[in-house]
């Protein structure tokens, strides 16, 4: 009883930064993880950006997306951070903040061997960021390499929202 | 904490904290034990087996000499038997560095005809990866460094240097520099990328010129590739901005250490990507005074890795030579001139291992041998570099799992 007691205080006692380290943080993106995204998200326009935090166009581009993200309630809104080296949740949690994107769907790729991740995603993907996939219900996929205009993702979002009718 | 140890009878609201506790272990557990995994370095100390990113030169007298970066350090050792011991190590750094570690930065060294060493590398200096370059020379033959040095006095982010002696024994430096960029917003104006600056050093290392511009508005992302002429001019490939955002490739020899030439243009690949490729070139010089280059793009023209030469001393350029399967991600191509000819190495990778391919040219690079693979990983690596001694041209291959290797390249018959 007592070590069952104690169990107990040392659930309490770790309980509020488990959750703490739960909420928010960007999920790890690990291999298999693209297949269950698109099983996920599967019947539902799904916006994918690969960014990372070192790279000079993805900062002017995320703060778009965080708007983008505001103005289209009706679009899943999915970003990875998929710089080479994952060890850097807290900048990527505070860009992601920054730009309004905060309660969208978050990743951040967690292995090392970042090739293979990409690989599963798209094999001819060399690593080029920012990086947009638009998802449509049919499962359709446009990739846009480069930073997005978002008058083409507000094109493409008006389509989505056209086939429910 | 295992699951066993709350299966037992509890009134309910315990029961709920441990269903809450159940849901929340899995990330926590996964948080904590993922960092080994999602590393690309084997280990976390400062040794060679550790390193993700190693550069190798060797010394005049055949001496093998190695920089890395492992555990937030940079260390030196040399080797005089192809790789197979290494001296111990020498640390250059002293305090643990923010190092940068983007996929095309790496720790430099460039030894002179004397045996003296020269080291550059980058630091990110604060949290928006403004980066640092530091440089050190040692003038013991590599027994101890000076305290790394900024090469500038310039605050603004810097990143993607190159170093290397000429024959003079001068050492001549390029780097991308966003020195530019404020000015430019003060007028108004938009800033694209970063200048590419130069300097030299004529105490080997220890003291540098004051940085000048050789060429504005260059990709800010991307690694240099050096080389010198027949006649020691440095001669710079990078990644340019042309007109329009077009990423594509471009050249600059200069005519004197604090001359640069005309800027031309390796290909027209019409990179029109606002994007962060993380993927530079690679250039050599043949004995004949051929430039070839090696390149990435994923431009309209074309996409994948590329191989051009110039006979003009860099005004004009072959058609590109794709390189590599398209199918299996081909990168980080590179390129030498050695004693047996030319050599060009890079990565595949097909869903399990990498594998680096060579192909090597006997006729100043007119016609390449087919492509044959020579050394495979199953986890990450780091780029394929090429080093060369007197007699010949190896491959120098930091693997996460295999450690470090060093493979004579065969010349073919």
């Amino acid at each position: 009883m007592k070590r069952h007691l104690l169990a107990v205080l040392i659930l309490l006692a770790t309980l509020p930064s488990a959750l703490a380290a739960g909420e928010g943080a960007p999920r790890p993106f690990e291999r298999g993880s693209w297949q269950k995204l698109l099983h996920a998200h599967a019947g539902h326009p799904t916006l994918v950006h690969f960014w990372g935090v070192t790279c000079g166009p993805c900062k002017v581009e995320l703060p778009q997306l965080g708007q983008f993200m505001k103005d289209h309630p009706g679009i899943d809104v999915v970003t990875i951070s998929a710089d080479l080296v994952p060890n850097l949740p807290d900048a990527t949690r505070s860009m992601l903040d920054r730009a309004g994107l905060g309660s969208a769907e978050n990743w951040i790729f967690d292995d090392g061997f970042a090739e293979r991740l990409r690989f599963e995603i798209d094999p001819a993907w060399q690593g080029d960021i920012p990086r947009t996939m638009l998802i449509a219900r049919d499962g359709t996929i446009t990739t846009i390499e480069g930073s997005a205009e978002i008058a083409d993702l507000n094109k493409w979002s008006d389509a989505q929202a056209a086939t429910i009718r | 904490m295992s699951s066993a140890s709350m299966s037992y009878r509890k009134p309910a609201a315990l029961m709920v904290l441990a269903t809450v506790m159940l849901a929340a272990v899995p990330n926590l557990a996964v948080a904590q034990m993922s960092h080994q995994h999602a590393s690309e370095a084997a280990c976390e100390e400062t040794v060679l087996r550790c390193a993700t990113k190693v550069t190798p030169a060797f010394g005049p007298d055949g001496t093998l000499w190695l920089t890395w970066m492992a555990g937030g350090q940079i260390s030196v050792a040399s080797s005089k038997d192809q790789g197979k011991s290494f001296s111990a190590p020498v640390q250059v750094t002293r305090d643990r560095l923010n190092l940068d570690w983007g996929p095309d930065a790496r720790p430099k060294l460039a030894i002179d005809a004397k045996g003296e060493i020269a080291i550059a590398f980058s630091t990110f200096r604060d949290q928006a990866f403004n980066g640092q370059v530091l440089t050190t020379r040692s003038t013991d033959g590599g027994r101890s460094f000076d305290p790394p040095k900024p090469i500038t006095v310039n605050n603004e982010s810097q990143r993607f240097e190159v170093i290397g002696f000429d024959p003079a024994g001068t050492v001549f430096a390029a780097w991308l520099d966003k020195r530019n960029r404020v000015p430019a917003q003060q007028r108004g104006e938009k800033y694209d990328g970063a200048g590419l600056f130069f300097a030299s050093s004529k105490d080997g290392g220890a003291t540098y010129s004051d940085a000048q511009l050789a060429a504005d508005n260059t990709c800010e992302c991307c690694r240099l590739a050096l080389a010198f002429d027949g006649a020691g001019h440095p001669v710079v490939v990078f990644r340019n901005i042309f007109e329009g955002g077009v990423r594509d490739h471009a050249i600059v020899t200069f005519s004197g250490l604090a001359t640069p030439g005309d800027l031309h243009r390796v290909s027209r690949d019409d990179g029109q990507i606002a994007a962060c490729p993380h993927h530079g070139p690679s250039l050599t010089i043949s004995p004949e005074g051929t430039y070839h280059v090696t390149w990435y793009t994923n431009g309209k023209a074309r996409k994948g890795l590329f191989y051009a030469r110039s006979r003009d001393g860099g005004k004009t350029f072959s058609d590109p030579l794709a390189v590599g399967q398209p199918n299996r991600s081909p990168s980080r191509p590179q390129i030498a001139a050695g004693p047996q000819g030319l050599v060009m190495v890079w990565k595949e990778f097909d869903g399990q291992k990498t594998s680096i391919n060579l192909m090597t040219s006997h006729d100043d690079g007119a016609t390449w041998s087919k492509p044959s693979v020579i050394a495979d990983t199953a986890d990450s690596s780091d780029h394929p570099l090429l080093v060369s001694d007197r007699r010949q041209t190896y491959l120098s291959w930091m693997t996460k799992a295999d450690g470090y290797h060093l493979q004579a390249i065969e010349g073919e018959p």
